[in-house]
């Protein structure tokens, strides 16, 4: 999957747990999940655990530090994909 | 010093999916699971369980984070190791409007301890069947520990930012008599509050969910 095709199915995983629907639309790497977006806290363990269904990935707790912004969760979802291969 | 406080919706929670080891596992660490056996001898759900012990991780990581920026909040890292329900604990709803405290000594609490590598804070939550709100400290002692919650109209983000900070000013007002208090952010996105321009050095933790809302501060002035 390229950067942009995660990127595409990722605004859907985020989708239920954000109300600011026109920064989402907009979304690139420097988006940060909390501050830009308004994810809720504790909405973020939602976050990784529809991206581990959708991509059908494991994310481990480093790796899930690393999911702060958009850009960091492309890297962490495209590095496990490419595990996977 | 420090502050950090945190409060979960449990109407807004995930009942269903929290209670899933693929959820809870990335919240709880094997050590905690014990600690649920008091709790489900009296009747408290395993979801809220684990809602409560995330509100005490993550008050505790705002207590932390304020003089180590850099430190991550990774739930199963900061480990709770003590949780004591009082006797009789009676949940009930919370259906006030609001309620404002200094420590704990006229509201029962659950009293916890939880770790951080080689930091170690304490904890005072409460627990009702719609919401849980946490406290953390450096010492047993939570007299100087300022608090409230309160419950809003709109759940939406500006409006939660606004009534939250509203909530607290007022809190602040009070106290010191001035009117001159202001809330700004840190480059951390800490919350900092201000007189007149001047950055105070006095600790203030902010948090909302839902239709909740919920500071904590900490002063030693004789009021």
């Amino acid at each position: 999957m390229t950067r942009q095709e995660i990127l595409d199915e990722l605004k859907k995983v985020i989708a239920p747990y954000t109300t600011n629907k026109e920064m989402l639309a907009g979304i690139d790497d420097h988006t940060d999940l909390i501050k830009d977006l308004k994810i809720n806290s504790a909405n973020l363990v939602d976050v990784i655990i529809d991206a581990e269904a959708k991509y059908d990935i494991e994310i481990d707790y480093d790796s899930a530090d690393k999911m702060v912004n958009v850009g960091t969760c492309i890297d962490v979802i495209s590095e496990k994909l490419n595990q996977k291969v | 010093m420090s502050a950090g406080n945190d409060i979960v919706s449990l109407n807004a929670i995930n009942a269903a999916r929290t209670k899933q080891y693929k959820f809870y596992s990335k919240i709880l660490s094997e050590s905690e699971n014990p600690l649920y056996k008091e709790f489900s001898s009296a009747g408290i759900p395993f979801e809220n369980f684990v809602w409560l012990l995330w509100s005490i991780k993550e008050s505790a990581y705002k207590y932390l984070q304020r003089n180590n920026p850099d430190v991550i909040f990774t739930p199963v890292k900061f480990v709770v190791k003590q949780l004591q329900l009082p006797a009789n604990y009676i949940i009930t709803n919370f259906d006030s409007q609001q309620i404002e405290e200094n420590g704990f000594n006229t509201i029962l609490a659950i009293a916890g301890i939880v770790t951080y590598g080689q930091y170690t804070f304490h904890s005072r939550s409460l627990l009702y069947n719609n919401l849980i709100h946490s406290v953390v400290n450096n010492s047993e002692n939570f007299q100087d520990n300022y608090w409230g919650i309160k419950l809003i109209a709109d759940n939406d983000s500006e409006h939660q930012s606004k009534e939250v900070r509203s909530f607290l000013l007022e809190r602040l007002q009070r106290l010191f008599k001035t009117n001159d208090f202001s809330i700004s952010k840190s480059q951390s996105g800490l919350p900092i509050l201000l007189k007149g321009t001047d950055e105070t050095t006095l600790p203030v933790s902010l948090t909302h969910h839902e239709h909740f809302v919920a500071y904590s501060f900490h002063t030693t002035i004789n009021i």
